[in-house]
């Protein structure tokens, strides 16, 4: 299976009960002794494209293989888009809308 | 090149202390015929030089100093040092000004007479070349690369002296310990063994964890705290946020009283990976610390360096007078329930690393991080130093970058 690059949504309470209600609130991994995360995966191509349009987000190469710091309203349309698909597939869309 | 011992401590056997009392300073003002403006990078590293830190340079380095750091990592006089201390200047610049060699310059910051340059030099030097040798690359999407190729076209070299020392504002005030200051300090309070830790970071577990496995490692009575205060980048923690927090890490318990001690380190970090470890240990000696630690990654950027250069180049050089502490990651481990040492847990494919950007990334969503992986005193005094500093965050803003009170105000000085 090619390797993925997830976005880490940071769960707090608001994220939370909208995931609970969608039915969705398994998704969320638990991290760090009480921390939730929903990873949405990105391939490659999906990584670098996240990073190209949003220069402030980093991928942290060297300790979480992850991307991080992408801007708040940025990262609550990729996890609406979630909530709305049901899916942790949504990258594509996602660029295609912005 | 000289054979000289590169473990005398402070480097090169001497503090150098180039900073005049403001009347014999204002004396010295009147003399020079020429002024030339000076940028807030340029004035922070001649405070570097005058106070010691830089010690041995007494000034910007000349034509041989810069292609003896370049090409060798050592001065011309033999001593060991990696990162080029220069001062650019413009062609034009030096015809309008009518600088030749031999003039006295007074450089002015903030409108103010700052510091007198005695200028032995004014010459070129190939800004790849200089990049290369430094950075290990050409490429200008390194921050330190693209510094350097910023760089107008000549270079002045000569000694410089502060001539009229600056205010350092708070918060910052307190944490303000020349070299002569902190090794008088360190003396005091009887410590024989300092560990520094270079930060530009508000510290998670993993950081602290860190400081106290470099602790142990080197059996020392303390840690330094060495926040770089410097340029900052969007998204940074801002410089107000690093100093507090790691302070209140001792304030709050997490380090005993006796065994911590917050500072900062006026430079514009140039990520310059292996050579920028090196500069550090040279700094933190002059500083008074017997020991320095290096995590993985230290001053690196991207993937220009593999995460333990920092380590390696230790190896080739010789003993700069300072102890390497050479350290692993810390990662949190669900199955031994704790932060642990990487080298020590077996647990990797259950392990959960996090790291500053990590961190950051959990604030900036709205979620506090659990107390294992981020103290709730460093959290709660980020967001209130956000609020009193950053206006409303903590981590640079443009707003923050044009409007953030000055780290150092130069009084007024009649000439």
């Amino acid at each position: 299976m090619a390797e993925t690059f997830p976005i880490n949504i940071w769960i707090n309470e608001e994220r939370l009960d909208k995931l609970q209600c969608a039915g969705l609130a398994h998704l969320a991994q638990e991290v760090f002794a009480g921390l939730k995360k929903l990873p949405v995966p990105t391939d490659e191509q999906q990584r670098d494209a996240v990073l190209r349009k949003f220069p402030t987000a980093k991928y942290d190469s060297a300790t979480t293989k992850s991307i991080e710091l992408l801007p708040r309203a940025v990262k609550d349309k990729i996890f609406d888009l979630v909530v709305e698909k049901k899916s942790l597939n949504v990258i594509d869309v996602f660029l295609a809308s912005t | 090149m000289a054979d000289v011992n590169n473990a005398l401590s402070p480097h090169g056997g001497k503090l150098v202390d180039r900073v005049m009392e403001p009347e014999k300073g204002r004396r010295k003002a009147k003399e020079a015929k020429i002024k030339l403006p000076i940028d807030g990078s340029r004035a922070t590293e001649i405070m570097s030089i005058a106070y010691g830190f830089f010690s041995p340079l007494e000034g910007f380095m000349g034509s041989k100093d810069v292609d003896s750091v370049c090409k060798d990592m050592r001065l011309q006089s033999g001593y060991i040092w990696s990162i080029p201390i220069v001062f650019d200047i413009s062609e034009e610049e030096i015809k309008e000004k009518k600088i030749k060699v031999g003039d006295s310059i007074l450089l002015t910051y903030q409108g103010q007479p700052f510091a007198v340059l005695e200028l032995a030099e004014i010459f070129s030097y190939d800004k790849a070349l200089m990049a290369e040798k430094v950075y290990g690359t050409k490429e200008e999407k390194h921050p330190g690369v693209k510094r350097t190729y910023a760089c107008k076209d000549k270079f002045l070299g000569g000694k410089v002296t502060l001539i009229n020392p600056p205010k350092i504002n708070p918060p910052f005030d307190k944490y303000w310990y020349p070299p002569k200051v902190l090794r008088q300090k360190i003396a005091e309070l009887g410590w024989k063994k300092v560990v520094a830790h270079q930060t530009r970071n508000v510290p998670h577990t993993g950081h602290e964890w860190l400081m106290k496995g470099a602790w142990f490692a080197a059996n020392a009575d303390a840690v330094l705290v060495s926040c770089v205060v410097g340029e900052k980048r969007a998204g940074d923690y801002i410089d107000e946020a690093i100093v507090l927090t790691h302070e209140a890490l001792r304030k709050s318990g997490y380090f005993r009283e006796g065994t911590h001690l917050t500072s900062i380190l006026l430079w514009d970090m140039r990520y310059a990976g292996p050579r920028e470890a090196v500069f550090h240990a040279i700094v933190r000696k002059n500083m008074g610390c017997t020991h320095h630690m290096f995590g993985r990654d230290h001053a690196g950027v991207g993937t220009y360096y593999s995460p333990y250069a920092a380590h390696e180049i230790f190896e080739r050089i010789p003993d700069l007078g300072i102890g390497s502490v050479l350290t692993l990651e810390w990662w949190y481990c669900p199955v031994c329930g704790e932060v642990t040492y990487s080298g020590l847990c077996g647990h990797d494919k259950e392990q959960q690393a996090f790291s500053g950007t990590l961190i950051r990334s959990i604030i900036q969503d709205g979620v506090k991080p659990p107390r294992l992986i981020f103290r709730p005193e460093v959290f709660d005094l980020v967001i209130e130093s956000g609020d009193k500093y950053g206006f409303g965050s903590p981590f640079v803003t443009g707003e923050y970058l044009s409007k953030r009170n000055p780290v150092i105000t130069v009084p007024q000085m009649e000439v």
